[in-house]
């Protein structure tokens, strides 16, 4: 199975119904909330952001894919399920 | 501050903005309450109401322009999505904002 990682907002209701999709599926995921972060951890974010030509949360990585913002039909096919 | 007080505020605010550029609230009530919520703890923690779902990058230039509501900064991008980034307006003859894609610019041709 890909592995999942994610970040997200605190105050993003579509980050929430991202994390809802892969828990709901029983699909093991990271995430790390952007606005809870370090500054460190912040800029880390932005310049992977950045590099995928993305300026909005959610941003999830599955395997070598990206996806940006709540797109639960290509979550599914990239999951296989 | 009252929390409701000052979502209502921002409703009426925002009305007067985004109706001329041809969008409205989304038509998901429970939606533009938890949105408008965010918006109201983001000015309290900040002193704006940024948008709840992009990133506050502490640079003043780009941090303004996701002050909602931040259409005119995206309008291409959002106008093919006909929603905003996060939601909470969406183009005036939308009734189904469910059906709406959350897609990147770059995603969608734009960049």
């Amino acid at each position: 199975m890909a592995k999942v990682t994610m970040y997200t907002l605190s105050t993003c209701p579509w980050c929430r119904k991202t994390k809802k999709f892969f828990t709901e599926h029983n699909i093991p995921f990271e995430f790390t909330d952007y606005d809870l972060a370090d500054e460190a951890t912040q800029d880390k974010i932005m310049a992977e952001l950045d590099a995928a030509g993305a300026n909005g949360f959610p941003f999830v990585r599955i395997g070598d894919e990206v996806v940006v913002g709540y797109q639960p039909n290509v979550y599914s096919e990239l999951m296989g399920i | 501050m009252n929390t409701e007080s000052r979502k209502k505020a921002l409703r009426h605010f925002y009305s007067q903005i985004v109706e001329p550029l041809g969008f409205k609230f989304t038509p998901d009530a429970d939606l533009a309450d938890f949105l408008l919520e965010q918006e109201v703890n983001l000015e309290v923690k900040h002193g704006i109401p940024f948008c709840p779902c992009q990133p506050i990058r502490r640079d003043r230039a780009r941090d303004m322009q996701i002050v909602c509501p931040c259409i005119p900064f995206h309008r291409k991008h959002f106008d093919a999505m006909q929603r905003c980034w996060c939601g909470l307006f969406v183009h005036q003859d939308v009734t189904d904002p469910d059906s709406l894609p959350q897609l990147s610019a770059k995603e969608m041709g734009l960049e």
